[in-house]
């Protein structure tokens, strides 16, 4: 009966076994980590179908652990009780969902979404609400320095908030919008619906801040819609001839937090420079001589806590940090990213922003306007919950953690994606399943308090062969990814890439060790769904958040913050390229899939320069950016259609492809434009197609993708299986720690 | 023989007050873990003990350097070193945000100090009787 009920898709939910060993100590003889990868709010694509909103009499919650009914619950005692599939208390289940008092005839269990669906949203009856819900507050904090003017930034930024705003959610009329510029004084915008044209109101003493007219400078949407209007208009001009060069961010921030902490909300930073002004500034403090040390991580790790203490106190009163960075030169990310990284925010990434090349504006205009525009949750709290026996031990993404299994969010940002770390603490020997389930608490943007509700089951084995053939390489990577951003910040570089490595030749050891004979070492064996676990392995190390080489610290940071926050498909594709083909279609590739938003995609192949031949043409998909990759060998006829222009002509960098009315061209513009259209709506991102050419000083930015291949000091694939080979028989020996250490300083060296 | 009594003597009061700071550390702890307390307030809270817990336990030992009471004084120098080791890896302060990663190894870190409190105020009143 239950078979027929399903887990969440794994886009919501994964884990990296889905077969549970049935004690701690067959977990550790397996080395997996445990972990479940979830992102319960995601982003809804257009052919997925949405998460069913119920709202029935009484929500049904088990007395004792407070889990929420379920579709993988028993029913008991002839359906008339059900048994908490959390702590096994037997709950009485109250009568609606036996006998509809209306009709007066039997409910079918089958047609009541929350005893089906493992996704499901509740309408939260009173009892769960706290004073009226928060409504949408945006607070927009924009530097306005020099850099900010001159790139752009401010002018396309102004134009896209203004022509957003009707799409800015905003049930009721109840959405306040504010703004704050800065440069190395304040300026706040009197928005009064009454006034004709805004005010703008100059605060330079950045020691102690005034907040002038504190009622006017969050104002209501509609209500001042034609003040904002005004405001919006002149904003691209406003500090047109500014020669300031600094940025008061600490202040700004202070500032904004002043004025929407009451309410909470959403602070959106927009910054073009390292905040180089005022208390908590920031200083260039990146230095190249480190790079590769051990003191390497200290650039990856904040520069000063007011950051961090800045960001929690937001959470506190609800409030979520998004960060735009547009700097070409040093910004600090690794500081500026904890702003985010406490709040449930997400951090965009522009170097060299230049408004003026019309892909730097076109991509910030529709990140920025999809931002405005998405469905988030607000003042949220998400609750985990396990079967009793299996705990949370960490958990990893961009929150606050209040308790080990409770997570503030004040805004579920539905681009993110978090991550747990689970424990056998007892012998499960009786559950034939253990289950999850998350609670995420939250006001939705009509101003319902809801609470999104996922389960996923897990069945429970004994078998070691069970445990290892569920086993999935891409949660136990993406899980891996995560745990190695935190062990970068807290700990160092060197100490996340001996994590990500360990963790594969764990696995691969305790595999060999457990299943087979000592006669066969010669041949690496790993069982067949693991396949992937080795090359996903590499790519990490090589990804540019772990690889060694001389990566600028923001570059890294910023690496970091996309692994540690992107939804996992994102996070896959960023890990391990997607590379297809495509100057050899098939008769429907780059066609429109019939009734669905899709097109038919060419094969994905290995990102090897081997697999690529001398008269290609390929189309690399890093999650971040489309590469076109042309040979010199390039069909002319294929180039001429594509590009309008022959290869000599063509310029190496990011492009705007012509749309040219024939059929291969056609077909190549969809496939980007579906790549474009799914990352926006997954991820918020809207790719810039860059052309790389093979005899272009570009070439070894496209080349650093193809992690099969040798790069600089880094292995290639077939030299790494050949170490993971001689670690793996080798493995016997390091159940002794000590010999463990010595091998993994082994590797380094020869890494 | 009168200013060594008072030597120990002082040297009890501070270890039974070190001791006493020991165990609000541990109960703050295990109410972290029930849920009582939020992780900003728990650190805020522990964090002001923090520099006057080393301090007057590195007070105490240079005390009994210069009294030349050497016994007691490489008694407490590892401590001394630990808590010194501590606050140049900048480790020594509790973070909210990395609370409950660290949390194991805070309680036992605090178990283990009070204990050593433990015995160092009994071994002073011994001495002092
Ligand atoms: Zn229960």
């Amino acid at each position: 009966m239950q078979s027929e009920k399903k887990n969440p898709s794994n886009q919501y939910c994964c884990s990296t076994l889905n077969a549970v060993p049935q004690n701690n100590a067959l977990l550790q003889k397996s080395k997996i980590p445990f972990g479940l990868v979830f992102a319960p709010y995601k982003n809804i694509g257009p052919d997925e179908p949405e998460v069913p909103v119920v709202s029935p009499e009484v929500i049904v919650r088990c007395k004792i652990c407070r889990a929420y009914i379920n579709p993988f619950v028993t029913f008991v005692d002839q359906g008339t009780r059900w048994k908490c599939n959390i702590c096994h208390v037997v709950n009485d289940l109250p009568a609606f969902y036996s006998w509809d008092s209306k009709t007066r005839q039997a409910v079918d269990r089958n047609t009541i979404p929350e005893l089906n669906s493992s996704v499901i949203e509740f309408v939260a009856t009173q009892e769960y609400t706290r004073g009226p819900p928060q409504p949408v507050v945006i607070m927009f904090v924009m530097d306005v320095s020099f850099q900010s003017i001159q790139s752009g930034m401010v002018a396309t930024a102004a134009r896209t908030i203004l022509s957003t705003l009707d799409s800015i959610p905003n049930y009721d009329n109840r959405t306040k919008i504010g703004f704050i510029t800065y440069d190395s004084t304040l300026h706040f915008y009197n928005l009064n619906s009454n006034l004709n044209e805004p005010q703008m109101l100059v605060v330079s003493d950045l020691e102690d801040i005034f907040i002038p007219a504190p009622d006017d400078l969050l104002v209501n949407l509609s209500e001042s819609r034609s003040v904002i209007e005004s405001f919006l208009n002149k904003l691209g001009n406003m500090h047109k001839s500014t020669q300031n060069v600094n940025s008061a961010l600490p202040a700004a921030l202070t500032a904004a937090n002043k004025i929407i902490g009451q309410i909470g909300g959403k602070i959106a930073i927009f910054q073009s420079n390292i905040p180089n002004c005022g208390k908590n500034a920031l200083k260039k403090r990146e230095d190249p001589s480190l790079y590769n040390t051990s003191k390497e991580s200290t650039l990856l790790q904040p520069a000063d806590n007011w950051y961090k203490e800045f960001a929690l106190d937001c959470s506190r009163k609800q409030i979520c940090i998004d960060t735009f960075i547009f700097s070409g030169q040093y910004t600090d990310i690794a500081t500026l990213s904890t702003l985010p990284r406490f709040t449930g925010g997400s951090i965009y990434f522009y170097p060299g922003f230049d408004a003026s090349r019309a892909e730097d504006a076109n991509k910030f205009s529709s990140e920025l306007s999809r931002f405005l525009s998405k469905k988030i949750g607000l003042e949220a709290v998400l609750r985990i919950r396990s079967t009793r026996g299996v705990s949370v031990k960490a958990c990893y993404g961009n929150f606050f953690l209040m308790a080990s299994d409770l997570v503030q969010l004040p805004n579920v940002n539905p681009d993110n994606c978090y991550a747990l770390e689970a424990s056998i603490d007892k012998d499960l020997t009786s559950e034939p399943y253990i289950c999850f389930q998350g609670a995420i608490l939250h006001t939705s943007n009509n101003g319902e308090r809801r609470i999104r509700v996922f389960t996923n089951i897990i069945p429970v084995t004994n078998n070691l062969t069970e445990v290892f053939a569920n086993a999935d390489p891409r949660a136990i990577a993406a899980f891996t990814a995560k745990k190695a951003v935190e062990r970068t910040i807290t700990d160092k570089l060197e100490d996340a890439r001996n994590l990500i490595i360990n963790t594969c030749i764990d696995i691969m050891g305790a595999y060999k060790q457990a299943f087979t004979s000592s006669g066969q070492a010669s041949q690496l064996l790993i069982i067949e769904n693991l396949a992937l676990l080795p090359v996903l392995t590499q790519a990490l190390l090589k990804n540019i958040a772990f690889r060694r080489g001389n990566i600028p610290s923001d570059i890294r940071s910023f690496a970091l913050s996309v692994l540690y926050g992107s939804p996992i498909e994102n996070a896959l594709s960023y890990i391990y390229s997607k590379l297809y083909a495509i100057h050899i279609l098939d008769a429907n590739t780059g066609l429109p899939i019939p009734n669905t938003s899709q097109v038919y995609m060419p094969p994905r192949i290995n990102l090897s320069m081997q697999r690529m031949t001398q008269d290609g043409i390929y189309l690399l998909d890093n999650s971040q950016h489309i590469i076109i990759w042309l040979s010199r060998g390039s069909n002319p006829e294929l180039v001429n259609a594509l590009f309008q222009k022959p290869y000599e002509a063509i310029a190496s960098g990011k492009t705007t492809l012509p749309t040219p009315n024939n059929d291969y061209a056609t077909r190549i513009n969809n496939i980007i434009e579906f790549i474009r259209k799914d990352r926006l709506i997954s991820y918020n991102n809207s790719p810039y197609v860059y052309i790389v050419k093979e005899d272009d000083n570009t070439r070894g930015w496209f080349i650093s993708h193809m992690v099969e291949d040798k790069l600089d000091s880094e292995l290639s694939y077939p030299q790494f299986l050949s170490h993971l080979r001689e670690q793996v028989i080798l493995y016997k020996l390091r159940d002794f720690p000590s010999i463990h250490h010595k091998y993994s300083n082994n590797y380094q060296r020869r890494y | 023989m009168g200013g060594e009594a008072l030597l120990f003597l002082f040297a009890a009061i501070l270890s039974a007050l070190l001791l006493f700071i020991m165990v609000y550390f541990i109960i703050m702890f295990s109410d972290l873990e029930c849920d009582y307390i939020n992780p900003i307030d728990l650190c805020s809270k522990l964090n002001q003990f923090v520099l006057p817990n080393y301090i007057a336990h590195t007070v105490l030992t240079v005390l009994f350097l210069l009294t030349g009471k050497w016994l007691s004084f490489l008694f407490n120098l590892p401590l001394v070193i630990y808590n010194v080791k501590r606050y140049m890896d900048n480790k020594h302060m509790y973070d909210a945000t990395e609370i409950f990663r660290t949390l194991s190894y805070d309680k036992k870190e605090s178990f283990i100090k009070l204990i050593f409190f433990f015995i160092s105020f009994f071994l002073c009143k011994l001495i002092f009787y």
